[in-house]
């Protein structure tokens, strides 16, 4: 299809435009917002779709506000072999013209033009690839849906075929395949879902088929528990009659063993009884035995007695000479006792005072050393007064004889220094002479030679013959006043203290020392005496108190103490050994008391168990009398015997009755009718059991007969055999229609994938253009990019930049164009596209453009565009500028049309726009 | 004396040919309607032997064996039975048969059947000589289990003396012959020689069985009679839907046979391979009277195209909706359907369609049996969907 002309007349914003566009190649629109580029698109499907009739909301909102027309379209289109003027008007004065200008003239109007233009459109055009192959405004260009276009399927198959040199065999009607596959499908859908479930139909076949089995099973199950239950009746009818006949012949052989078992019950009977009488005669017997029996015992244990009573007697005889015999013990041991007494008082009193006599000795002994004390005392209180007094008298102590010590010291250390210092004078005498020194006569031996120390002046004169002055220098005389200095202060010391020298202070300090000594002697001694009893006055009265107790014999001599005591000891050991020996015998005493006593008591007992015995013996004999009066001896021992025999003969009959029993052995008998008994009773309940069994189970098959089950069961086998007849002319139904479209799909797909490969190649030469000569893409069998490879990157469409799936996009369509068949073509319509793509795709998209249009035959294309310099890389495009159409009255608001715009003539150029004059309009 | 001898009314019969009852669901399908037609038919053929008998003045109504389907059926049946027994005058005769033994759960003691049943009728489901009227005796061999080990029959006639003199006996019993049926694995075949000699002898004047669904008379002695179902029950039955009114004495029986049945079960087996073949089944089916009483069941052998398949289903199709119902027996059947290069050509198919239609017809080829059906059917489904395009 191709477009030559549009006008629009009354259409939205548009007053009155005719475009003309260019055959072949690129149309460009171009002009503001607002000026209706889109409604010349919009306008172009509402004439092709919408009858004149109709009032969508499309062809209402294309109604100018404000005006009384219609929205009025024309437009001159070529297609297949038809060219014709196609003319509708809307709303106001609907109408429809179309008049045909080849192959043959025709003129139509209404709606047989409608259904003419239709038919042409249907025939020779694919409008679904006339939408497919449209960019609209505001919707990103994304990828086409080209996979089911027939046109380009058609144009792709050539393509393919002249691929692969098959000689494509004409094809008189190519629309024949048209849906075939979706046909296909649908059948399949009546039976399977997509996921391959069934649906429909054969859903409904196989419910009905397993509804109709269950069915079936349930009365087939139900009908064969009657028949069990026919079965289980008359097997049961047959044992009923079989335990019936048991019954009544085992009831015979019951009555018959009854009967033997009464008689030999009436036999054991008598058994019994005659046991009876047995045990009672043995009774018998065994009483009169033991009646026997016990008169022996009494008479044995009469003389028992007796014998007891002998031996009491005699043992109280002979107990009398052991009683007095104790007594006689007792009495000598009471005498003994006495005697032992009285021997331990006297050795005690003995012994008391020789333990006095010691006593007094040593009281003697201990006042005579009080008195030494005391004595000693006196002493030691006279001697230390006296060393007192010495003490006192002596004023010099210890640290002054030190003071003093000192001051002569220095005072030789003082003389020593002068002498060391002084010359010498040394005389030596060749014969013996005698010399003054200093006034004092020195008497020289022959060849003595005497030292002189030179200290002050000296005076040596050898009386008469030589007076010599020796006189010391200086210094000799400094250390001279020394020693006069010292001497001095020794001089001065003494007489303080009262002392003559040093020797003198010596000599008083030691006689201080020894009186010192002395007292510390004495008051030693003073307090050794005293020791024991604080001072002289306790000493004292310890010596008077002593004094006191020995009162008169004071001085009773010496007595030996020693012996004294040894005397003392043997009196008390001896008083100890008295009173031991009275102890023992006031032991033996009270023993011989305690056997009296036990003596006393074994008498009394004796006497009483005589007496006991003595009792008894006269009580039993009593009994025996008694007995004997009531029975003899004799009669006891004949009833024994005649007893005896008679129990004998009891047992013995019984035991013959007994014996005679066992013959007839009752023990198998009484066996034999208790299970007898036992088989009547089990039959009895067997019997009870079959007819209770027979009862249900004719209740069952009277229930059963009501039910109707064979009807049931006849429907339900009906059923089944319908549903599985229904459920396999379904599913077989089903079988081909999977088949069909397997096969079909299979071959589709295999042709696709045949289509893919041109296609791509033709996509792939546009787009290399914009993305260069390395890029590579997939498409899939529904004709979808699915990859694109640039640089040996490989990225998903949807991963792509908005602008290059822009790019991409339009690539294929102009692919599209490019490839379908000129009679086939349709052309390719962008509104505002490109938004995303750069200027320098921008360039390079117009290489595209113009690459794709420029085969002879091509499609158109048409862009819309309010930005026209996004398409100035088109070479080969026709631009078409527009400019707001408006009625006259509308100009004195707006601007100036364009100079392009002619007033009266509609040009017939391409590429040029027309906005006509309001002309008045035919009626 | 004249009495009538039926046997074999199968009341609750169901055919399966006649399709289901109407399924919960409005399926595609045959639906029950022809069955309750069918149902009352044999309820029909009932009453009608009954007025029959009313109007020849019959001294009763024989029926040997199988009143019932089965002992099980509803209580409905045996409403509607009772309700067609009630309308006769005459007295009947039930003899319990193989379908309705005189077992535990035998429908003519149920108590549903008690209760209704007319005082005319008399349910013979004990063996021996039962004394209709005098000078008129039955001898019954009731089944009393549905597997007999014994020749019931046989059994009877064992232990008769003869008749007295002056009355007439007639033999009630159900089951084959022996020479209608050689299965000696049988234990209750009716031997027919004893049953000869009984009408030899005289120990009874007429043997009435009943059991075979077709009219049949004993070669040897005619006295020796299945009278068959009183209407039709199957498909290879022969002469079924009639009733016999005998004329009895001592030495010979005359014997009518009345139809009182109305409808037909048939079998047809045809060659289907060219148009004219169709269009003499065509025809055949058209032919048949009673359509709407007509179960027809086709055996079909033959080779068809995929046009002559499709006619064929068109025309099965179109009669199925006049007759009770119209059956093509699986597996009596040999139909190919062979698609031919006029088919192929037919559809005119181009581009990937006519590569998977070719490859179709390579699958479907041949008239050999390994032939693919499935692809056969795709083949007419292509067919059907190319022809719903134009």
């Amino acid at each position: 299809m191709r477009l030559h002309r549009i006008r629009l007349r009354d259409f939205r914003g548009v007053h009155d435009r005719e475009v003309t566009l260019a055959e072949r190649g690129v149309t460009v629109l171009q002009g503001d917002n607002e000026v209706g580029k889109t409604s010349t698109v919009a306008a172009l499907d509402l004439l092709f779709d919408a009858a004149d009739s109709s009032r969508r909301a499309e062809i209402r909102a294309a109604q100018p506000s404000g005006v009384d027309a219609g929205p009025e379209v024309e437009a001159e289109v070529s297609t297949g072999p038809y060219r014709f003027v196609y003319r509708k008007r809307w709303l106001r004065r609907p109408r429809t013209e179309l008049t045909v200008l080849a192959p043959s003239s025709e003129q139509l109007t209404g709606a047989e033009a409608h259904a003419r233009v239709s038919a042409i459109l249907d025939e020779t055009m694919d409008r679904v690839l006339w939408r497919g192959l449209r960019v609209e405004q505001h919707t990103a260009v994304g990828q086409a849906d080209l996979g089911g276009q027939d046109a380009l399927t058609r144009a792709l198959d050539r393509a393919a075929s002249g691929a692969v040199g098959a000689a494509s065999s004409p094809r008189p009607d190519p629309s024949v395949d048209d849906g075939l596959v979706e046909r296909a499908v649908e059948e399949l859908r009546r039976y399977r879902t997509p996921g391959g479930r069934a649906t429909g139909e054969l859903r409904l076949a196989e419910v009905r088929r397993s509804a109709a089995e269950a069915e079936h099973e349930r009365c087939r199950t139900a009908l064969e528990a009657v028949e069990r239950d026919v079965a289980v009746r008359d097997r049961l009818d047959a044992d009923v009659a079989t335990v019936r006949a048991r019954r009544r012949a085992h009831a015979a052989e019951v009555a018959e063993l009854e009967d033997r078992w009464s008689g030999l019950q009436s036999r054991l009977r008598e058994v019994e009884t005659a046991r009876s009488r047995a045990v009672l005669a043995r009774e018998r017997a065994d009483s009169a035995r033991e009646r026997r029996a016990s008169r022996d015992a009494l008479v044995a244990a009469l003389g028992a007695d007796a014998d007891v009573v002998t031996r009491a007697a005699e043992a109280l005889a002979a107990h009398e000479g052991e009683h007095a015999a104790a007594r006689d013990e007792r009495d000598a041991r009471r005498a003994a006792d006495t005697a032992a007494r009285n021997e331990a008082g006297a050795a005690r009193r003995r012994a008391d005072d020789a333990a006095r006599a010691v006593s007094a000795a040593r009281d003697r002994a201990e006042l005579a050393d009080l008195a030494d004390r005391l004595q000693r005392a006196e002493v030691a209180r006279t001697g230390l007064a006296a060393a007192g007094r010495v003490l006192a008298a002596t004023a010099l102590d210890a640290d002054d004889l030190a003071g003093l010590e000192d001051l002569a010291r220095d005072l030789v250390r003082a003389e020593a220094a002068r002498d060391a210092a002084a010359a010498r004078l040394e005389l030596t005498a060749p014969a013996g002479l005698t010399v003054l020194v200093d006034g004092t006569e020195v008497t020289l031996g022959a060849g003595e030679t005497r030292t002189l120390p030179v200290a002050g002046s000296r005076a040596l004169s050898v009386p008469g013959v030589l007076d010599v002055r020796v006189r010391p220098g200086l210094d000799e005389a400094g250390r001279d006043d020394a020693v006069r200095e010292r001497q001095q202060a020794l001089a001065e010391r003494c007489e303080e203290l009262g002392v003559a020298g040093v020797e003198d202070a010596r000599v008083a300090r030691r006689e201080a020392d020894d009186a010192e000594r002395r007292a510390e002697e004495h008051r030693a001694a003073l307090a050794r005496e005293l020791a024991g009893h604080g001072d002289a006055t306790a000493l004292r009265a310890a010596h008077d108190a002593i004094r006191d107790r020995l009162g008169e014999d004071i001085p009773e001599g010496d007595a030996d103490v020693p012996a004294l005591r040894t005397a003392a000891d043997a009196a008390r050991d001896a008083a100890d050994q008295a009173a031991r020996a009275a102890d023992e015998a006031a032991a033996a005493c009270r023993a011989a008391e305690d056997a009296v006593r036990d003596a006393d008591t074994r008498a009394a007992v004796l006497a009483e168990r005589a007496a006991d015995a003595r009792h008894a013996h006269a009580r039993r004999a009593e009994e025996l009398r008694a007995a004997r009066a009531a029975e003899a001896d004799a009669d006891l021992a004949d009833a024994e015997g005649e007893r005896l025999a008679r129990a004998r003969d009891a047992e013995r009959e019984h035991e013959a009755l007994a014996a005679a029993l066992a013959d007839d052995d009752p023990d198998t008998v009484e066996a034999r009718v208790v299970n007898a008994r036992a088989v009547d009773e089990r039959l009895g309940g067997e019997a009870v059991r079959l007819e209770r069994e027979h009862a249900e189970t004719t209740g069952r098959l009277q229930a059963a007969g009501l039910e109707g089950w064979h009807d049931q069961e006849a429907a339900a086998a009906a059923e089944l055999e319908v549903a599985v007849r229904e459920h396999d002319a379904v599913a077989r139904r089903s079988a081909a229609a999977q088949r069909l479209h397997d096969t079909l799909a299979r071959h589709r797909e295999r042709v696709r994938r045949s289509y893919v490969a041109p296609f791509r190649a033709q996509v792939e030469r546009l787009a290399r253009i914009v993305f260069g000569s390395s890029l590579s893409l997939e498409i899939d069998e529904d004709l979808r990019i699915t990859h694109r490879t640039l640089d040996g990157t490989t990225v998903a469409f949807g991963a792509l930049s908005s602008g290059a799936q822009e790019q991409l996009g339009l690539c294929a369509r102009l692919a599209c164009a490019a490839l379908v068949d000129p009679a086939d073509g349709v052309p390719v319509v962008i509104d505002d596209a490109l938004g995303h793509t750069d200027p320098e795709r921008l360039a390079r998209l117009g290489a595209v453009f113009t690459a794709a249009t420029a085969a002879d035959g091509a499609a158109q294309v048409i862009v819309l565009t309010c930005t026209p310099e996004r398409y100035h890389g088109i070479g080969a495009a026709t631009v078409v500028p527009l400019a707001p159409s408006r009625r006259p009255g509308e100009h004195a608001r707006e601007r100036e049309a364009p100079a392009a715009v002619v007033e009266d003539t509609p040009a017939r150029t391409p590429g040029t726009v027309v906005d006509l004059p309001r002309a008045p309009r035919a009626g | 004396m004249r009495f009538v001898h039926t046997a074999d009314w199968q009341l609750g019969m169901r055919r399966r040919v006649l399709g289901a009852r109407p399924p919960k669901e409005a399926a595609a399908g045959v639906t029950g309607e022809a069955q309750a037609r069918y149902a009352q038919a044999r309820l029909d053929a009932v009453a009608a032997l009954g007025r029959l008998a009313d109007q020849r003045d019959a001294a009763f109504v024989l029926v040997c064996g199988d009143v019932f389907e089965s002992n099980l059926v509803g209580p409905d049946v045996v409403a509607r039975a009772c309700e067609a027994l009630a309308s006769f005058r005459t007295p009947v005769l039930l003899l319990p048969g193989n379908h309705d033994p005189a077992d535990a759960a035998c429908v003519l003691r149920r108590p549903d059947f008690a209760r209704r049943r007319p005082a005319h009728v008399t349910v013979l489901d004990s063996p021996g000589v039962h004394e209709v009227a005098p000078g008129i005796e039955v001898v019954a061999a009731p089944w009393r289990s549905k597997h007999p080990l014994t020749d019931l029959v046989g059994e009877q006639l064992a232990d008769l003396g003869p008749a007295p003199p002056g009355t007439l006996r007639v033999l009630a019993g159900h089951g084959e012959l022996d020479v209608l049926d050689p299965d000696d694995d049988e234990p209750a075949r009716i031997r027919r020689d004893g049953v000869l000699a009984a009408l030899g002898d005289g120990r009874i004047h007429y043997a009435a069985l009943g059991d075979r669904h077709s009219t049949w008379v004993d070669a040897a002695d005619d006295r020796i009679r299945h009278p068959g179902t009183p209407e039709v029950t199957d498909f290879d039955e022969v002469d079924p839907g009639n009733v016999l009114v005998v004329d009895l004495d001592e030495h010979a029986a005359a014997v009518a046979t009345e139809r009182v049945g109305c409808w037909s079960f048939v079998r047809h087996d045809t060659r289907l391979d060219t148009d004219d073949d169709l269009e003499r089944l065509d025809a055949w089916l058209a032919a048949r009277p009673d359509k709407e009483r007509a179960a027809v069941r086709l055996a079909l052998v033959g080779t068809l195209s995929l046009r002559q398949r499709s006619h064929l289903d068109d025309l099965l199709a179109a009669h199925g909706h006049a007759f009770a119902a119209v059956e093509v027996l699986p597996q009596h059947s040999d139909l190919a359907t062979v698609p031919d290069d006029a088919d192929l050509a037919d559809l005119d198919l181009h581009g990937f369609a006519a590569d998977a239609a070719t490859e179709l017809f390579a699958a479907a080829g041949g008239s050999d049996g390994g032939a693919d059906t499935e692809a056969r059917d795709a083949l007419r489904l292509l067919h059907r969907l190319v022809g719903s395009d134009r």
